[in-house]
């Protein structure tokens, strides 16, 4: 009567090492295709997750392997809601471009892809730091 | 990820098994770089790789622009559905060679 519905949540903290990303992928894998996407979209879920998670590793923690990556995978109402926070350096947003379609250049990839993926995708700094938030629809409405 | 490398006639074929990720692909990277000089024709095995990420992509892009300065061949063959969808995602695929299996892709000059 009322009540919201329970949905799944995971929460990990990570560190930024390469080597627990496909810890996190299996977890974000096995999550997307419980809430209903279908197997190639659950690979491109996991892809942009994977990005997220190494765009910062990169980039905020410059490749050093000892900074906390906070990532949070939760079910809303129609769909997937990631949320990733780091205490790295701040993204320069005038660097944060995705590549131009079909180019022979590898710079940007990463930023492509997520966006490519994800219905809606934000970064900004916050008090816990930086914040990365970006949401899959299960079915769009366009 | 498991990488091997094997001579087939006057080429070397790359088989990759596994996950190319940011952790994996300075691997890949390395083997492709040392392998490149030696042969006419380079050919990627991509038929095993079950994950592969913009490090990986980048890392073959790496590869086909070294290819084009020493004038050799680097062509891939086997694409998994892992890789078809990245290759779709971020529009790369019409960059390289690629053959469906090892023997069109050793046979086309």
């Amino acid at each position: 009567m009322g009540e919201t519905p329970r949905r799944m949540r995971i929460k990990f903290s990570v560190p930024s090492d390469p080597r627990y990303l496909p810890v996190v992928r299996g977890a974000v894998g096995a999550l997307s295709a419980t809430i209903g996407w279908d197997e190639s979209e659950c690979r491109a879920i996991v892809l942009a997750v994977d990005e997220a998670l190494a765009n910062v590793i990169r980039h905020a923690y410059h490749n050093r392997t000892d900074g906390l990556m906070e990532l949070e995978c939760r079910q809303i109402a129609d769909g997937l809601e990631i949320t990733l926070l780091d205490n790295g350096d701040a993204p320069d947003r005038s660097k944060i471009c995705a590549r131009e379609l079909g180019c022979d250049q590898p710079g940007g990839l990463g930023t492509h892809i997520i966006k490519q993926v994800m219905d809606k995708v934000s970064y900004e700094e916050s008090p816990e730091g930086n914040r990365f938030v970006a949401v899959k629809q299960l079915r769009k409405t366009t | 990820m498991k990488i091997s490398v094997r001579d087939v006639g006057t080429a070397k074929v790359v088989d990759v098994d596994g996950e190319v990720d940011l952790g994996t692909s300075p691997d890949l990277r390395r083997t492709l770089f040392e392998a490149l000089p030696t042969v006419g024709k380079l050919a990627l095995n991509l038929a095993a790789i079950r994950y592969i990420d913009s490090s990986g992509i980048a890392t073959l892009i790496e590869v086909l622009k070294r290819s084009q300065q020493l004038k050799k061949e680097f062509v891939l063959f086997g694409l998994s559905p892992a890789v078809q969808d990245v290759f779709r995602l971020t529009h790369v695929i019409r960059v390289f060679q690629v053959f469906q299996t090892e023997g069109e892709a050793l046979g086309a000059s």
